[in-house]
């Protein structure tokens, strides 16, 4: 028991990476309904390694990563574009036609690739365990300069999301700034669904989001209640894993659910005392 | 200021002289303390056993068969599990840590998941290149290894395909690679590992006569087989069988209706013995395709510890005769 805790210490750290941005960027996905927005860019990020392994790229070689980057971006353009104030097709319908046809896309094209690009859809696994210093480094820079970038521009990132008619109206390029939004939630799901798979970045950027608004309103107390929830789920899924001897990043989320049950148990008992 | 560094120079050759004459103290107690050790206890003498882990369980019982007392083998990924794709536990990581010796299938097998596990868990003895690593395909020969090795090339496995146990005379020179490492690591142990190696080969010896007589005894023997993924290759080389086809060529891929399609007329020109298909699969799509081509499915373990059963090399082959000959025996009767 105690000997396997210094194999968690590294992803534990990541998972802590993880959870610093996917708890901010979660309150924009839950505030826009735009839940399975991660699904459906780590999906088109394999899309285009796909894609490259036609050119007969090998899926580590460098342009895979940047092929994989382009059709983010790609998706990133096509959600901005498609988000209308009127809303006569909801945004999640087009996210979860572009999720499905992007993961039927690349069993296409890995039907004709050559053997062995099978493994490019490993990527959406994740293997949280395997996770050292080097990944944590890595994760952790790429995470300050966009943690940084939406500090930079958090008004009216957080106004986008919350009020798109009100940001028009004050004369905000709303469609320019929900791309920029995309990108930079593509670059940040596609490296950290690398590491811990689909599940548990779902589970980040949902779960904490949800408990935070059933407590609060600002963004602030929101944020707040949304870490302290991963930091705990985090741990207590590490813990989970070592008792019952089994995957951590499924261990992680079943955690999370149980504390989401927890919260919803709370929530009245809360209210009735406030 | 001359002088001041002067009487540094002074100081510090006084220092280093002092350091350099406590450090061959320390040195020379060291080398008298160890020689001592060795003298008193030789490395075989240590009563613990060596902690081997192997990635899939037909290595742990072949490890077992070479190193007897003398190993503790565990394997990470269970008989009845698709050794391509393995979830890892943090037990894992605690056991490849207080490994002494790490073996692998190799030829990209577990490339999916145990380079990461290996380095993860910080023990550079079972790195690969240490000592402590063994790639158990090293004496083996590989087959279907491409001419080039671009992927681009096509439908190529680049390091050959990774099945190479399924051969039972190939037992041999995984059982020589293991006894190598086991060696390297514990040298003192070295003429138990021989003996006990040398002993598995000649029982496998014998064991391989007699499956190829039982292949012929069940009418296997220059059969012609459609298996559902490339597992098979070095089983139908061993008992002279023909693989005409694939179910699913490409693991994880859905074949497409023309596949399909022409592999049921294909199976329909009646001289398709066997439908064979490794457990860890979807038996629905071979089921239906039996069904229709009237060809026995025999869905087979390719592993030890497939069930409980299987727990030596020996029981895997002679499970895999009991399987098959039941399924000509029905075959035959329809």
């Amino acid at each position: 028991m105690i000997e396997q805790l210094p194999f968690l210490l590294w992803p534990f750290l990541g998972l802590l990476c993880i959870a610093a941005i996917h708890v901010y960027l979660g309150l924009h996905v839950v505030e826009r309904e735009v839940i399975f927005v991660d699904l459906s860019l780590a999906q088109l990020a394999v899309l285009g390694a796909a894609v490259a392994t036609l050119w007969g790229l090998d899926p580590h070689d460098p342009p895979t990563y940047i092929a994989a980057l382009g059709f983010t971006v790609l998706g990133a353009a096509v959600f901005s574009f498609t988000r209308s104030e009127r809303g006569r097709v909801p945004q999640e319908a087009i996210i979860g036609i572009v999720y499905a046809v992007a993961a039927a896309a690349t069993v296409l094209i890995l039907n004709n690739a050559p053997h062995g690009a099978e493994h490019i859809r490993d990527v959406l696994v994740g293997q949280l365990l395997a996770v050292g210093p080097t990944d944590v480094l890595r994760l952790a820079v790429l995470y300050a300069v966009l943690g940084v970038l939406h500090v930079m521009w958090r008004k009216k990132l957080l106004l986008i999301s919350a009020d798109p008619v009100t940001a028009k109206a004050a004369g905000v390029n709303v469609k320019l700034w929900d791309f920029v939004f995309y990108v930079t939630f593509g670059l940040t799901v596609t490296a950290s669904v690398e590491l811990g798979g689909v599940l548990v970045v779902f589970s980040f950027l949902i779960v904490p989001s949800v408990i935070a608004m059933l407590f609060a309103e600002r963004v602030g107390a929101r944020l707040a209640i949304g870490w302290a929830m991963a930091a705990l789920a985090s741990a207590f899924g590490m813990l989970t894993s070592v008792w019952l001897s089994a995957p951590p990043g499924a261990s992680v989320v079943c955690v999370f659910g149980a504390l989401l049950i927890l919260a919803g148990i709370a929530r009245p008992l809360v209210a009735r005392r406030a | 200021m001359h002088k001041t560094t002067q009487h540094l120079i002074r100081i510090l050759a006084r220092f280093a002289r002092a350091s350099a004459f406590g450090f061959a103290i320390a040195l020379g107690a060291t080398l008298i303390a160890n020689t001592n050790a060795a003298l008193i206890r030789p490395a075989h003498a240590e009563s613990k056993p060596l902690s081997v882990v192997t990635t899939t369980e037909d290595l742990a019982a072949i490890a077992r068969e070479v190193g007897g007392d003398r190993v503790r083998v565990t394997s990470l990924c269970k008989g009845y599990q698709d050794p391509h794709f393995v979830d890892a536990k943090p037990s894992f990581m605690v056991q490849l840590k207080n490994a002494a010796l790490f073996v692998e299938v190799g030829r990209d097998l577990e490339v999916g998941w145990a380079p990461g596990l290996l380095n993860g868990a910080r023990n550079p003895r079972i790195l690969p290149g240490a000592p402590g690593f063994v790639d158990a395909s090293s004496q083996v020969q590989v087959i279907e290894v491409p001419a080039s090795v671009s992927r681009a090339q096509g439908d190529v496995h680049p390091f050959g395909n990774p099945h190479y146990w399924l051969d039972p005379a190939n037992g041999a020179p995984i059982a020589r690679s293991i006894r190598d490492g086991l060696v390297r690591v514990s040298p003192g142990d070295a003429a138990l590992f021989n003996q006990r190696c040398a002993d598995f080969e000649q029982r496998l010896g014998v064991a391989v006569t007699r499956w190829k007589q039982q292949a012929k005894t069940i009418g296997l023997t220059g059969k012609k087989v459609v298996t559902y993924h490339r597992s098979w290759s070095y089983f139908a080389r061993a008992f002279e069988l023909t693989v005409v086809d694939f179910v699913e060529p490409r693991p994880g891929i859905p074949p497409s209706p023309n596949h399909v399609q022409d592999l049921v007329t294909r199976m329909k020109q009646g001289d398709i013995a066997l439908l064979v298909m490794e457990d860890f699969f979807d038996p629905r799509l071979p089921q239906k395709i039996a069904t229709q081509t009237a060809v026995p499915l025999v869905i087979l373990p390719t592993s030890v510890g497939a069930d409980d059963k299987i727990r030596t090399y020996f029981d895997l082959f002679d499970h895999l005769f009991a399987s098959i000959g039941g399924a000509m025996k029905s075959g035959a009767k329809s």
